[in-house]
This record gives C-alpha cells, sequence and structure tokens, in this order.
C-alpha cells in the first residue's frame, strides 16, 4: 500500500468528522476539566494552594503568608501545585504479524492511535508515537496542540508492517532514556515470543500509567482452515505442516481465548487499563470504550 | 484357502506387489496447501499439548496405512477368486429328489400340504450349500430331471413349476458316488430308496376317506342295463362318509356310511334310473386331507335301439334272438332283396356277403366270398378254439372255450384282429376299418347259438358296431387314447391340448374327470380317476424323519470376491468419512 493511498484511506474526511466527534464527546465526558491541568507531586506557580512550609531565604516572598506572620510572627511561606502537560506515549506495534487480517490490525491500530492522539492533542498533551516491533523502529517527537494532527498522521501512515515482535526490548530502550512519566497506551496484537508481560513490567518499573489496546482480527479467533496446510508465521517465516482437524481447531480457539483472558488478567491484576477489539468493530466506538474506562483522560 | 484364476504364486505376487505400492504411495509427500498466518505461537503450543497423544498419532498414522492396504488388498485378491470351504463349502454335488406322488397333495394340519412343505425343504437344501455348490433337482413322475448346475434361481424356479404328479412314482436313477443325494417324501409311496439317500420326511398322519374304485359295467343279463360299482375307504380315524352319485340328467343317488379306521365300503347302485352320460361320484368326510380321491367319474352309455338287418336264407334262433333284443329294431332280408340303405345301423350277413361292402358295420356269419372279403383257401374239420381274446368289447362276457365247430374255412387273416383262434384257422376275426366282424364257421355247424355266451355275443357285437361304449378307465397323469387324431374335450365341452403316439392321441390329466376322444363320428369316452388305494392311503409312510441332513449350512451364499468387494467398499466408506473428519490421515 502506498503513503498517498493509505494516508486518503486511513485519514480521509470522513474519519476527520469522527475525530471531531470524539472530541466532542470526550468534552462533554470531562467536562469542568481544565486543559493541561495536570496535577503532578511537584510544587510550582499553579493556582491550587497545596501546603505551607518555613520560609527559607531565596524563596519568592510573594508566596509569604502575611495573615500568618502577622498572627504567628513567623515567615511562612505558601506552596502551590505545579500544573504541567501529560506526556502520553503511543506504543503502536508493527511488527509483521500487524500485518494481517482484512482490515490488517496495524490499519486499525493506526486508526485508534490517530484518534486517541487527537483527542490527547486536543487537551493540550504532549504526544509521543513510537513505532515498534523487534525494538524502536522509528518515533515521532512529542507533539502538542490539535494542528500537529497531520504530522501524526503522516507518521502513522509511514509506519510500514515488518520484523518480529519483542516488546520488552523495545520499551527498555525506550524507557531508559531520559523520560517523564506519563501514560502509555500500548496498541499491539501482543503475539510476541518474549511474552508480553516482560514488556508490560518494563512500562510499570518505570511507573507509567498503561494502556493496553489488544487487537486482534477476526481471522485470528475463528480460522477457517482445514486439511492439510503448511502454515507460515508471518514474523518467523517459520513453518509447520499440519492437518487441521475440528478438534485441532477446537482446540486452537480455546487456547486463543486463553491467551487473550492472561493478557486481560495481567492488566487487571495490575490496574492497567484494557480494551480488547477485532479488526471489523468500528474504531470510534472503541475509542469511546476506552474513555469509558477513565484512565485516558483525567 | 484355494484361489480359483491365479495360482497360490502368482497370488502372492500380486498381494505384495499391491501392499507395497500402497505403502509407498502412502508415504509419498503430500504438497501441503501454503497458509500464511500471524504469528504460530499459539498454533505451536497446541500442537506440542496435540504431539503428547504422539502415541494416539502414531496408531492414526498406522490405522490409515493398515486400511488403505487392507483395501487395496482386497480389491486385488478379489482377482484371484478366493475359495475357503470352511466358509463357502467345498465343491460338492447335491442332487434333490423330490417325491412327486398324489399323497404329497395331503394337507396338513397347519393348512399347507405335503408337497409344500417338501418344497421348503428343498429351498433349505438350497441355502444350506455354498456357492459352487452344484444342484440337481429330480422328481418321481419322470417330468422333471435337471443337470447340474450352481445357479440356484434356475433349480428355484424348476422346485416352483414341479407339483405333484399321479403317474406311477418311482425313485430316479442317481448315482451316489458323486453327489449327496436327498430325497424328500412323506415316504408312502416309495419305499425302498438306495442306501445313499439322505431322507428327509414330510410326513404327517392325515385323514382320509377316498373312492378306491368306481366303475360302470354293463349287466350281461339284461341288454344296455349297467350298474355302478363303487368302493369307498376310510385311510384315517373313524369318520361319517356321505357318497353322493349324481347323473347329467339330474338323477341322484345319496349314502352314508359310518367308516371305521381301515374299514372299506362296497355297493353296487342300480343306474336303470339314469339317463346316458357322465356320472360322477363323491365321498364327503370331516377333516378329509386329500381332496384328489374324494371324486371319481364314470360313463353311462346312452341308450339306442340299433336299426339291424339280417340278410339269410333263414335262421330262426339268430332272427328269434334279435327279434327278443328290446334295443333292437330288426328287419330281415333275403340275400336277393339286399339293399344297401342309409337307415340301417348294422348289418348281419348270415352265410352271405354283398359284391360291395356295406356302408355300415356288419357281422359276416359263414366265409362267403366277396371281393371286400379274404378269400377261403380251405376248410377245417372239427377245429378246436385254442386261443381268444377277452380284452376285446366283442368277447365281454363271452366264453368260447368249450364251442364246438364241425367245420370251419380257412382264411387269411393278416391284417386282421383274431380274437378266436383254432391251430389251423381264425375262427372269429376283426376288421377295425371298415368295421367288421367275421365268423368263420356256420351257426348251423357249430353249437354257439346254444352257447350263454351267444346273445352277449351278439350283443357286444352289436354295441361295438354303433352304440356308445363305457369309458375306458385311466389314473391321472398321461393318457392315451387307442383313437388317432382325436380331439380331446373335457366333460365341459373344453378342448385341451393334445399329442399323437404311435397312432394313439395323448394328452395330460392330472386330476380326476371325464374326457372324450372324438374323431369323426367315432368317440371314446375316458374317465380319469385316482381310484387306487396306494394313493389314499396317506398314512402308510415308512421314513423316519432325518432333519439333521438338513441342517447343513454354510456362511456364505456366494463366492468369497463378492464378500471382499463389499468389505472393500464398506472400508472405503469408512475412510472416506474418518478422513474428513481428520480421524485418519
Amino acid at each position: 500500500m502506498s503513503t498517498a493511498n493509505a494516508n486518503v484511506t486511513l485519514f480521509d474526511d470522513e474519519f476527520l468528522k469522527k475525530l471531531e466527534y470524539l472530541n466532542i464527546i470526550s468534552k462533554r465526558l470531562f467536562a469542568g476539566q481544565l486543559r493541561a491541568e495536570r496535577r503532578t507531586r511537584k510544587r510550582g506557580t499553579g493556582l491550587e494552594f497545596a501546603d505551607y512550609r518555613q520560609y527559607v531565604a531565596g524563596d519568592d516572598f510573594r508566596h509569604l503568608d502575611w495573615k500568618a506572620y502577622l498572627r504567628l510572627n513567623r515567615l511562612i511561606l505558601k506552596l502551590f501545585e505545579e500544573e504541567e502537560d501529560l506526556p502520553i506515549y503511543f506504543f503502536v506495534d508493527s511488527s509483521q504479524s500487524m500485518n494481517y487480517g482484512q482490515p490488517t490490525k496495524l490499519d486499525y491500530a493506526r486508526r485508534v492511535a490517530a484518534a486517541l492522539c487527537y483527542i490527547g492533542l486536543a487537551n493540550l498533551d504532549r504526544v509521543n508515537v513510537i513505532s515498534f516491533a523487534d525494538g524502536v523502529k522509528a518515533e515521532l517527537p512529542p507533539q502538542r496542540g490539535k494542528g500537529r494532527i497531520f504530522k501524526i498522521f503522516r507518521f502513522l501512515t509511514d509506519m510500514a508492517p515488518s520484523g518480529e515482535t519483542d516488546a520488552r526490548a523495545s520499551f527498555k530502550t525506550y524507557c531508559t532514556e531520559t523520560r517523564r512519566r506519563g501514560l502509555a497506551v500500548v496498541i499491539s496484537d501482543f503475539f510476541d515470543g518474549h511474552g508480553f508481560a516482560t514488556a508490560l513490567d518494563i512500562l510499570r518499573h518505570f511507573r507509567h500509567d498503561i494502556f493496553v489496546v489488544h487487537i486482534a482480527s477476526h481471522e485470528e479467533i475463528d480460522p477457517g482452515l482445514r486439511g492439510e496446510l503448511l502454515l507460515v508465521d508471518a514474523e518467523s517465516n517459520a513453518t509447520r505442516e499440519i492437518t487441521i482437524t475440528p478438534s485441532l481447531l477446537t482446540a486452537y480457539k480455546a487456547e486463543y481465548l486463553k491467551y487473550c483472558e492472561a493478557v486481560e488478567s495481567y492488566c487487571g491484576k495490575y490496574q492497567l487499563g484494557y480494551v480488547r477489539t477485532t479488526t471489523d468493530f468500528p474504531f470510534e466506538e472503541l475509542v469511546l470504550k476506552v474513555f469509558r474506562q477513565g484512565r485516558f483522560l483525567k | 484357502m484355494t484361489f480359483l484364476a491365479l495360482t497360490p504364486v502368482q497370488t502372492a505376487l500380486l498381494a505384495i506387489l499391491t501392499a507395497s505400492t500402497i505403502i509407498a504411495l502412502y508415504f509419498l509427500k503430500l504438497r501441503h496447501r501454503r497458509v500464511v498466518i500471524s504469528s504460530s505461537i499459539l498454533w505451536r503450543r497446541v500442537l506440542d499439548e496435540q504431539q503428547s497423544h504422539s502415541l494416539w498419532e502414531t496408531l492414526r498414522r498406522l490405522l490409515s496405512i493398515v486400511i488403505a492396504v487392507t483395501i487395496a488388498l482386497l480389491i486385488a485378491l478379489a482377482l484371484a477368486r478366493p475359495e475357503a470351504q470352511s466358509l463357502t463349502g467345498k465343491n460338492e454335488r447335491i442332487v434333490i429328489v423330490l417325491d412327486t406322488s398324489p399323497t404329497m397333495s395331503t394337507q396338513t394340519s397347519d393348512g399347507r400340504t405335503r408337497w409344500q412343505h417338501a418344497v421348503d425343504d428343498a429351498r433349505d437344501l438350497l441355502n444350506s450349500g455354498g456357492p459352487t455348490t452344484e444342484f440337481r433337482v429330480i422328481d418321481t413322475a419322470g417330468a422333471t430331471a435337471s443337470a447340474f448346475t450352481t445357479d440356484r434361481n434356475e433349480v428355484r424356479k424348476l422346485i416352483r413349476e414341479m407339483s405333484p404328479k399321479t403317474a406311477d412314482p418311482q425313485f430316479p436313477k442317481v448315482n451316489g458316488q458323486d453327489a449327496q443325494v436327498y430325497f424328500v417324501s412323506d415316504g408312502v409311496t416309495i419305499h425302498n430308496t438306495p442306501s445313499f439317500v439322505r431322507r428327509i420326511s414330510v410326513f404327517e398322519a392325515a385323514n382320509n376317506v377316498g373312492i378306491t374304485a368306481f366303475e360302470i359295467r354293463s349287466i350281461p343279463s339284461t341288454p344296455l342295463g349297467y350298474e355302478a360299482y363303487l368302493e369307498v375307504q376310510n385311510f384315517g380315524q373313524a369318520a361319517e362318509a356321505g357318497i353322493i352319485l349324481s347323473g347329467t340328467g339330474g338323477q341322484r343317488i345319496n349314502k352314508t356310511v359310518r367308516l371305521g379306521t381301515g374299514d372299506s365300503y362296497r355297493d353296487v347302485f342300480d343306474l336303470s334310473r339314469f339317463a346316458g352320460g357322465g356320472i360322477r361320484a363323491t365321498v364327503q368326510a370331516k377333516d378329509d386331507a386329500l381332496p384328489l380321491d374324494d371324486v371319481a367319474f364314470a360313463y353311462l352309455p346312452v341308450k339306442r335301439k340299433t336299426r339291424t338287418l339280417l340278410v339269410t336264407k333263414g335262421n330262426n334262433p339268430l332272427e328269434t334272438l334279435l327279434k327278443l333284443d328290446n334295443y333292437v329294431d330288426l328287419s330281415v332280408s333275403d340275400p336277393a332283396s339286399y339293399r344297401d340303405s342309409a337307415d340301417i345301423d348294422a348289418y348281419i350277413f348270415d352265410r352271405f356277403a354283398p359284391a360291395a361292402a356295406p356302408s355300415h358295420p356288419a357281422l359276416i356269419i359263414g366265409a362267403p366270398s366277396a371281393p371286400w372279403l379274404r378269400p377261403t383257401t380251405g376248410e377245417v374239420e372239427k377245429p378246436e378254439i385254442t386261443t381268444w381274446s377277452d380284452d376285446h368289447p366283442v368277447m365281454q362276457f363271452v366264453s368260447v372255450h368249450d364251442l364246438s365247430i364241425e367245420r370251419a374255412w380257412v382264411i387269411d387273416a393278416s391284417g386282421l384282429t383274431v380274437i378266436a383262434a383254432s391251430k389251423q384257422t381264425p375262427l372269429i376275426v376283426v376288421s377295425e376299418k371298415p368295421k367288421w366282424v367275421m365268423l368263420t364257421f356256420d351257426l348251423a355247424s357249430s353249437d354257439f347259438p346254444f352257447h350263454v355266451g351267444f346273445p352277449v355275443f351278439i350283443e357286444n357285437v352289436l354295441a361295438w358296431f354303433s352304440r356308445e361304449q363305457l369309458a375306458l378307465r385311466r389314473s391321472p397323469g398321461i393318457i392315451d387314447v387307442p383313437l388317432p387324431n382325436a380331439q380331446i374335450r373335457t366333460i365341459d365341452g373344453k378342448i385341451i391340448p393334445s399329442d399323437q403316439q404311435l397312432g394313439k392321441t395323448v394328452f395330460q390329466a392330472n386330476d380326476p374327470g371325464l374326457y372324450s376322444a372324438t374323431q369323426g363320428d367315432q368317440r371314446i369316452h375316458v374317465a380319469v380317476n385316482l381310484a387306487n388305494p396306494l394313493f389314499s392311503d396317506v398314512n402308510r409312510s415308512v421314513f423316519k424323519t432325518d432333519k439333521a441332513a438338513a441342517e447343513q449350512h454354510y456362511w456364505l451364499r456366494r463366492e468369497l470376491w463378492f464378500y471382499m468387494l463389499v468389505a472393500a467398499l464398506a472400508l472405503i466408506s469408512i475412510e472416506w468419512f474418518t478422513y474428513h473428519r481428520r480421524i485418519t490421515l
């Protein structure tokens, strides 16, 4: 698929209309909250009172509580909460396994990522988009403001499926660089030979808020395979001769369900946001589902 | 196991070749369809788990090979036509002799007949044989004798067409050396069978009251007087029997008699009240098992005067005798006045013969010379009668052994029937065509007119000339009538097919009845009656039950190749079913 075509197909006018709709919905859902008002542990120059402390030399005396001085004859400094924008990291799995299904999981992931990015940008958050497979393949520097959405579109469009999945190595590489803590949105099919748990452990270790978007293709959930087949792994190109029997298919479906439940169970255990979807599920409804989880926007 | 189509070596080679080909083909790699999947992680897990059942996997593969090889071997070996004696029996020959005696028509307690039971037993025998067993079926009437065949349907068809016959039953000549011979019978009419014959009995005791004799006979003392003789016998338990004699004119005689076991009833019935025609005798008894002998027929000649012309120079005894006969319309003429007339039924020429043969039958007394008669070649003094025939109707109830003759003429009797003769010359000769009877002696030169048999002789001659005769008596079966090219009709007038044999007309009559054979103005009646105590005594069986002989049983009815192909087909179906459900590979 050429970049231009993908751009037209994935992010056309219809898509933009949907983004705007989602933006309005998000505002209605989170009405009363100020933009970019993310309380942090830092004390700073915000408007919200946070605490008192003893004045020390060098403090801004504009924040001295003169009334307290008159009553107590002591210099007490008023502290305010620092208000800063929230970094949102979108980890989009662009391994070869994502290039599967109709539409492909990667296309679906692009749309979901684009929608969430748009909401993030509209909330004046700093949006980072990272393409990963067996490592960090590409990353988009932090973007802020709705006007940057087209840059994100371009980045997502240019994202090409390749390589095996190694989320652990990818996250580790990205997080060990100096990064601020933030919201890490992982969009992937979680077909990771090294295990999904160790990858998410890395993000947890760096104290990110984590939101998991688990994408599955309908062809994976219910593969219409029959007979004597040579299965080829899209990522590793490993092959295996197999005779698909009804019992084998049943076993596979059970295994797939078990795997999905394992991912969900992990997220539940560590209170991570989790949504699972299939590529034939409307992406805007998925985004609303993400909103309802209450973890993406606070 | 033997093979009919191939030698054992060829069969073994075929089997080895087939099995190795199938196994080789089985191990040829199938080109699997290539399918790209997003990840094989989950498939790997599932397959690893499945491989824990590796024993089953191995067995599955083995099972598939075994099924494929078995199918191929079954088809290949079927071509060799295998044969297993334990399953299909050896190549044996079985002769089934079915008793077709009349007694086989006896009904049994289940409402069927002994014959039907015999047919069932014969079919059991057919079913008991193996696929290569050859069968032959023969009856005891000589009507059916098939060749050896393995085609059971043909044998079944033959058996279906067979039925009890009233012909004299005889055990057929069969060779017990190369075949097993079974005789299915009730053991009533055929008592002796060869020792190698295995007997299967269908005998069951039954009640039967039957007519064992029925005939109409003339009363010698009464011209054209007839009486009926009837004999009825009980061969079962004591029973009351109703006897009915009925004539075509509606005359009827009823009688009821009680008969103990083995009792017989004999009676003579006066038929003077009966008009001429068929007479039917029936006997009715409760639980009678054999209907065949419950009815009998006879023929009562129609009484009619014979217009007779006596041509004589004078013969008082003869003239008086004829005048006294109520059934003779006599005219007397001297030789000079003789004219052949169509109004005359019979002529009596006393020492005279016209130049031309008369148009009607004639009794010629003496040996006058005439072109249509045999010339005399001399005279014999005091000839002694040495031979005579009782069988000819002319001689019925006539005794001539003490006849005294002074003089007789010598004639050449070739081509004529001699019914009485001395050593030197025939004394009474008969010509069948034209019909005439000649005495080669003069009545005046013998004491024949004074014999008691003389009136009977004259009556017999006139009766033979033109009166109706009593019916010929025959038993059911093939009937022969001494009248060539005759048309045979039943008592109802229905024409039945007939054949010609040696100047006789032959036809088939399986049931009792009255038949008439007609040729031109000649007519002979034939009364066909069972009337035979041997057939009516349905309980005179000598057989012991030999059911064990019929219990021979082989598992299979066809050659093995048929079952092998069926098995191969079944296995192919199973393989198809299991393959599509991935049970087999």
